[in-house]
This record gives C-alpha cells, sequence and structure tokens, in this order.
C-alpha cells in the first residue's frame, strides 16, 4: 500500500514539474477558467451587494405599516385618522414620556442629477416623524447636523452623496419653488436609508400639499412577537384595514426580485461558459498525457501501475483550475468589489449599493472551477491509466 | 465517402469535446440573440418616439402631480396641435400581483395624440366618451384575461382609494384598442380621468403629465420653452422635453445595473467564443500527421483548406443555430411578461442572419490558421512529427 502512494507522489510530482513544458496550453486553460469564475463572481457579488443594501436596512422589532395592497411605500396611503389609531395600538413601544414610538412618514420622489452620466435619476425624499432616527438602527450624523424642525433643512445619505451632485453639505436645492438646504449627511450601517433625504415631515407635507396625508408608519415594537398583536389590531377595526409587516420582511420582499434575477442571469451564464472551459481543459489535458505518453509507458514498464498514472493526470487538472479559479477570484476582487452602482429599487427611487465579494461567494467560485478541472481531467486521466505499453513506448 | 463525410467523422471523432464546443457555441449564440434582441427593444421604442410629440411633467420630478388648471393654458400656448393628459392609476385585478399598466386619461384627445400607434373603431371611441364609467383595453389586456366588449371588470389600485371609502373601481369595457405598428405594446388599460377625478379620496384636480403635439418638429424648442416660463416660479413648474428624451431619461434611471450586466454577458460571449475557437484550433493542430497522410493520398493543398475550414465553420453552425432558435424560443415566452419593460423584444431576422455571419466568421477565424498550416505543410515533416 504505501509503495502504491510513493508511486503516486512520484508520478504527481513529475506531472506538475513538466507542466512548465506545455506552459502556453496550460495558461489558456487557466485563464479560461478565470474568466468564467470572474463572471460567476461579478453577478453573485452584485446580487449580493443589492441584497445585503436592502435587506440589511430591516429590523425585526420595527414595524411597517402600509395601505392594503400597495406593495411600497411610495403607492401607500395613510389617513392622518389611521395614524391615531396607530398610535394607541396594542404592542407598540412607548418612550420615557409615555409617548409611542411611531414615526409617520412621507415618501416623496425628486430628481437628482448623477455624477457620472449627468442625467437625471429619481431620489428618495423622506418627511420623517419626531421619533424617525430613533426607529432606525446604525444612524449617525457624520457631517453638520440634524434638520430643525420646521424648516427647510434636509440631511442626505453618505450614498447618495457620493452618487449624485449638488446635494454636498451647505448647498441649497430646489424642488419646485421651495429651497432647501443641506445641513447634514447622515450615515446608516450601508443601509438603504443611505440613499435617502430627510426632511421633517410637517414642513414636507405643507410643501408638497399632502396636509393629513402620510404614506407609512413606522413603529418600535415591543418585542418582535408583538407584531401579530398590532396585525390583528388592524385586522378587526374596520377604520384601519392596513398591512402590518416588520420592517425586515419588508425590505427582504423588496430585495428579492431584483436579487433573483441578477442570480437567475450569473448561473446560468457561467455554467455555460464553465463547458466551454472543460472543452479547453480537456484539450489541456489531452495533450498532455499525449506528450507524456512515452514517460508514462516508460513508468509502467519499470513497474508502476495504471492509478499512479490516473492521480498524476488529475492532480494536475485540479492544479490548474485552482489557480484559474484564484486568479478569477482575485480578478473580481480587484475589480468589482467595492464598486458603487445604483439602480430603480422596489420604490421607484435609485438605491445605492455596492459589489460586494464574501468568502463563501468564493468558495462557490473555487468549486466551479473545481468541477471543471475534475471533469477535464477524468477523461485523459482514465486514458493515462490505460495506455497500452508497447503503444506508448513507440509513441515518438 | 465523400469529403463531407470526412469533415463530419473528423469533427465528432472526440465525441465529448465535440460535444461540449457544439454545446458551448450553442449557449453564445443563445446569449447573442437575447442581447440582441433585447437591445432592439429598447432603442426600436426610442427611434420610433414621435419627433413632434412631447411631454410636461412637473420639475420636480414626473411622479409630482400638476394642477389641472395649466391643460388649459398649455392648449393655448402658440405651436401646439393637440394636448392631452394622464394620471397614473397603479391599477391590479384581483390580486395586488396582477398589476395592471393603468390610466386614467381625457378620452376625446387622447387618442387624437397617438393616432399614429392606436387604433381603436371609431363607435367604439364614441362608446367610450359617453360612458364615463367604461374603459378600453389593449388587444394584449384583454387576450391575458379574456375580456370582451360588455364585460364589466372590478379594478383596484394600489395608490388610490375611494371617497365612499371602497377600492375597487368597477369599468365596463367599452372598446378594445390595437397597435397600428409593432412595438406598440397594448397591455394597458384606459379610463375616463373625469370619473377617476370625481371618485377619488385626495389628489382632487391634478393630473399627472400632459401629452403634447406640436404642429412641426421645428416648433419643440420653442414650445418647451414658452411652457416652462408660463409656470416658472409657480408652486407647481413645470419640464417639457421630447418623448425620445424623455423615454431615454427613464431607461438610463435603470444605471449601471444593466450596463454591467450588458459588459458582463457581451464579454461572456467572446469569451466562450475565444475559448471554443482555441479549442478547436488545437483539435485540427493534432491531426498535423493525418493531413500528411491525406497529401501523401494526393489530396490537394486547397481541398485540404477547405476540409479544414469546412470543419470549423459545420461546428459554428451545429452551435450556433439551435443557439439562435432558442433565443427565440425564449423571447417569444418571456415576451408575454417583459411586454412592459421591452415590448418588441424578439430575434428578428436581422439579428438572425447577423448571427449566421458570426457563426461563419467564428468558423473560419478559428479554423483559417490551422488550415492555412495543413495546406502549407510538408508531407515528411507532418509525417516525421508526433
Amino acid at each position: 500500500m504505501r509503495s502504491l502512494w510513493l508511486q503516486v507522489a512520484a508520478v504527481t510530482s513529475i506531472n506538475l514539474k513538466s507542466i512548465a513544458q506545455r506552459r502556453w496550453l496550460s495558461l489558456s486553460t487557466v485563464i479560461a477558467i478565470a474568466l468564467v469564475v470572474i463572471v460567476l463572481l461579478a453577478f453573485l457579488a452584485m446580487a449580493n451587494g443589492f441584497q445585503r443594501t436592502i435587506a440589511g436596512s430591516g429590523a425585526d422589532d420595527i414595524a411597517i405599516v402600509l395601505r392594503a395592497g400597495s406593495q411600497a411605500e411610495i403607492n401607500s396611503t395613510v389617513s392622518r385618522d389611521q395614524v391615531r389609531l396607530i398610535e394607541d395600538a396594542p404592542g407598540i413601544a412607548r418612550g420615557a414620556d409615555g409617548k409611542p414610538l411611531i414615526s409617520p412618514e412621507l415618501y416623496l420622489v425628486v430628481d437628482g442629477i448623477k455624477r457620472t452620466t449627468k442625467t437625471k435619476a429619481n431620489l428618495p425624499l423622506r418627511g420623517i416623524g419626531e421619533q424617525g432616527m430613533a426607529l432606525r438602527k446604525d444612524i449617525a450624523i457624520t457631517a453638520g447636523r440634524m434638520f430643525s424642525r420646521g424648516s427647510n433643512e434636509i440631511v442626505v445619505g453618505k450614498a447618495l452623496l457620493r452618487e449624485f451632485e449638488g446635494l454636498d453639505l451647505g448647498s441649497t436645492v430646489a424642488f419646485g419653488a421651495t429651497r432647501w438646504t443641506v445641513v447634514g449627511v447622515f450615515e446608516a450601517g450601508g443601509s438603504v436609508f443611505e440613499s435617502e433625504i430627510w426632511a421633517d415631515l410637517n414642513v414636507v407635507q405643507s410643501l408638497f400639499n399632502r396636509n393629513n396625508i402620510v404614506q407609512t408608519v413606522r413603529a418600535r415594537l415591543t418585542s418582535p412577537a408583538a407584531l401579530n398583536e398590532l396585525k390583528n389590531y388592524s385586522d378587526t377595526d374596520p377604520r384601519l384595514k392596513l398591512d402590518v409587516k416588520s420592517e425586515a420582511s419588508y425590505f427582504a420582499e423588496q430585495a428579492s426580485q431584483t436579487t433573483d434575477l441578477i442570480q437567475k442571469l450569473g448561473w446560468p451564464l457561467a455554467i455555460a461558459m464553465a463547458l466551454g472551459a472543460i472543452a479547453g481543459a480537456l484539450n489541456t489535458m489531452y495533450s498532455s498525457v499525449a506528450s507524456r505518453a512515452t514517460e508514462i509507458a516508460t513508468l509502467r514498464a519499470i513497474g508502476f501501475g495504471g492509478f499512479p498514472a490516473f492521480v498524476g493526470t488529475l492532480a494536475e487538472s485540479l492544479l490548474l483550475a485552482v489557480i484559474g479559479g484564484l486568479l478569477g477570484a482575485a480578478a473580481t476582487y480587484l475589480i468589482f468589489d467595492g464598486v458603487t452602482a445604483s439602480t430603480l429599487g422596489g420604490n421607484f427611487t435609485q438605491v445605492v449599493f455596492d459589489f460586494k465579494l464574501s468568502p463563501w461567494l468564493i468558495a462557490e467560485g473555487v468549486a466551479l472551477a473545481l468541477i471543471v478541472g475534475l471533469v477535464g481531467g477524468l477523461f485523459p486521466a482514465v486514458r493515462a491509466a490505460r495506455l497500452p505499453i508497447v503503444e506508448g513506448l513507440y509513441a515518438n | 465517402m465523400n469529403d463531407f463525410d470526412l469533415v463530419r467523422k473528423n469533427l465528432f471523432r472526440r465525441k465529448l469535446r465535440a460535444s461540449l464546443m457544439i454545446m458551448s457555441i450553442l449557449i453564445a449564440f443563445m446569449i447573442f440573440g437575447v442581447l440582441a434582441g433585447f437591445y432592439r427593444a429598447f432603442t426600436l421604442g426610442e427611434d420610433r418616439a414621435a419627433a413632434d410629440r412631447m411631454i410636461t411633467v412637473n420639475k420636480i420630478n414626473f411622479t409630482q402631480p400638476l394642477p389641472i388648471a395649466y391643460y388649459n393654458r398649455v392648449r393655448a400656448v402658440e405651436g401646439v396641435r393637440q394636448v392631452t393628459f394622464a394620471n397614473w392609476f397603479g391599477g391590479y385585478y384581483q390580486d395586488p400581483k396582477n398589476f395592471i399598466m393603468s390610466l386614467a386619461i381625457e378620452p376625446s384627445t387622447y387618442f387624437d395624440v397617438y393616432r399614429s400607434e392606436f387604433d381603436v373603431p371609431p363607435e367604439q371611441l364614441q362608446a367610450f366618451i359617453r360612458d364615463r364609467g367604461s374603459a378600453v383595453v389593449g388587444e394584449k389586456l384583454a387576450q391575458k384575461w379574456g375580456w370582451k366588449i360588455g364585460d364589466r371588470i372590478p379594478v383596484q389600485s394600489n395608490i388610490f382609494s375611494q371617497k365612499s371609502g371602497g377600492h375597487t373601481w368597477d369599468l365596463t369595457i367599452a372598446g378594445i384598442v390595437k397597435g397600428k405598428v409593432e412595438h406598440v405594446d397594448t397591455n394597458f388599460m384606459l379610463f375616463q380621468y373625469a370619473y377617476f377625478d370625481e371618485t377619488r379620496s385626495f389628489g382632487k384636480d391634478t393630473i399627472g403629465w400632459m401629452i403634447l403635439q406640436t404642429t412641426s418638429p421645428e416648433n419643440n424648442d420653442r414650445v418647451a420653452k414658452t411652457i416652462d416660463a408660463m409656470f416658472a416660479n409657480s408652486t407647481a413648474e413645470t419640464s417639457t422635453d421630447t418623448e425620445k428624451a424623455f423615454g431615454k431619461a427613464f431607461v438610463a434611471q435603470f444605471g449601471n445595473i444593466a450596463l454591467i450586466v450588458f459588459l458582463v454577458v457581451g464579454a461572456a460571449f467572446v469569451t466562450i467564443l475565444m475559448i471554443v475557437g482555441n479549442t478547436m484550433a488545437l483539435s485540427i493542430r493534432e491531426r498535423t500527421r493525418e493531413i500528411g497522410v491525406l497529401k501523401t493520398l494526393g489530396f490537394s493543398g486547397p481541398r485540404i483548406l477547405a476540409m479544414v475550414l469546412g470543419e470549423s465553420v459545420l461546428l459554428a453552425l451545429l452551435g450556433g443555430v439551435p443557439g439562435l432558435a432558442i433565443a427565440a424560443l425564449i423571447a417569444m415566452a418571456l415576451r408575454a411578461s417583459l411586454t412592459n419593460v421591452a415590448p418588441a423584444f424578439a430575434v428578428s431576422p436581422t439579428i438572425m442572419l447577423q448571427g449566421l455571419a458570426l457563426m461563419i466568421a467564428l468558423g473560419l477565424i478559428t479554423g483559417i490558421i490551422p488550415a492555412l498550416n495543413a495546406m502549407r505543410l510538408r508531407i515528411a515533416t507532418a509525417l516525421g512529427r508526433g
């Protein structure tokens, strides 16, 4: 048994050392595999980044209340009377002063100009209630200050500032006939809120002629389980009939469609390309076996078995695949990781997000590369193991 | 056994490798077909946007409302032939997932402005104008749900509710709208603005946007400036642009995602061709010795050139043609669900021809170097080589 493994080790090392002789062919296989991995990982990193930005925005203990059937904040309408009923609803946490921790919000779309293309894009302007800040996790003003109540002041998310022009601290922007001053920039832990502009609810309501109407109500729950109490309350009161969701599940729904689409595009494409790469790998490995035919036959003639020849060939193929896979992952990391992109999200407004590669995604990419190496090496390896000695010796 | 048999037999000597290459080429051309179809759909609508049609929206953003009073003031602007307006309704049928692209419109002017796109029989249009609670639906939407003229359809909105507290508008179908040209999407429902405005619970006397037709495209600039100046410094300032520019700006909003997908998918297509080309070239090089034998047997250089090229072109066609066919099927299947985004999504005859040309080019390019080498090969060298 031990001698078998020694044989395997010997043949494998001969194989690997001889890669240099076939460097161009081997390199083309490595590059082909790397390209497959780059395409797959680019898509997965895009889906992952989008998903993290949106799904990472929601908390379990925050409820979001929308008009039944509206599906997204932009479509929803909730009247002032309904807001009052929600204030008294069960399951909602109260502050030290006994006031319910809720924030009625108005979500409007305004135009912004994209830095890169100079084209107009839909930006969300959110009028938030007094508790609006407190109801979101990881919110911090990083420059300037919070807007003051009752004034035409806005604070903008960090991501928005990066992608759209004219929103720098201290500048004024016109939405219609009203001028607004940017007094602060906020961070929101990379969530979708960083793509938003915030202002005081009452000011937004009056300047946009939406008095008495809000679109959503956010509420802090006494516990995540209190969501059901709130749901029951809304379902049984005919004046409400609203959709009550946890913020986490609301954002998960919003993210799933786009993420699915990106992934459904990425995987088939990568598998398609992998088939091409397998064809390339087969070529390389068949050539490898052919060029070493004499060598293999000589080894067999002096008593080496077929199994070491099999393992040696397969090992060469897998090594090329691993190099290709890692090269592809490294290239994706360098080219795409952290690249900022933006697109229309579920609320008909721009969502700014970063491409994000994760160790798990890299593992998926390398696994795909290994499959290419395995399939591409298997048949040539079988041939190497079965090579008739005499034919091999006369191969040249 | 003729030359073609020889080509065919050569090609399938390594069955696994040949099938993999055919598979890869198939997928590459499937990608090509779908991408080209999408591209065509996006640019077609843009190219066909009427040059004399303009859109006036709220300057803040096109989702913000305009006062209905603007309508009559715009009518009076010199150089404007016809104006109409619409309001987004956000309708759905039975379940919020059954989204219907639905607008509240002014019926007598709307079909005048869009007369080059939409075809409604005059008596149906008259019936629609007469009955305030009626609607016209596009042919595709009617087909989708099996709706006929006279049916009463309950439609709900994900934005609006009725003053009475209800959420449902019952609309009688008065007519079916057909498209006059290919890119027109008839997956919509239009109903009377007057009825909508009277019944909705908020936003009374506002409209979404105006569509106006100028007397000639040369007047576009002047008309736009006049309109926007007229409402400058008012509570609702306007922004007037050509339909084409408006559409372009809207598509641009999908932003880098669309561009990145396009680039990555395009790169994937090129990569597959490169990998396959390399493999094809190698598999022919492998056979140098046999080519020497053929030459010994008296095959002329040009004949060998033709055989090698024939083999690589055959391979490209074997993969490419079914690939394009599958792309056409995908386009047909997706057309219904993508009708809002890309109504003219199809693998057109032009795309098919381009695809065929690409396949032949792929075959020739990958085959030419090994083929030339094979043609020039001296018998002694060939037989001497491994």
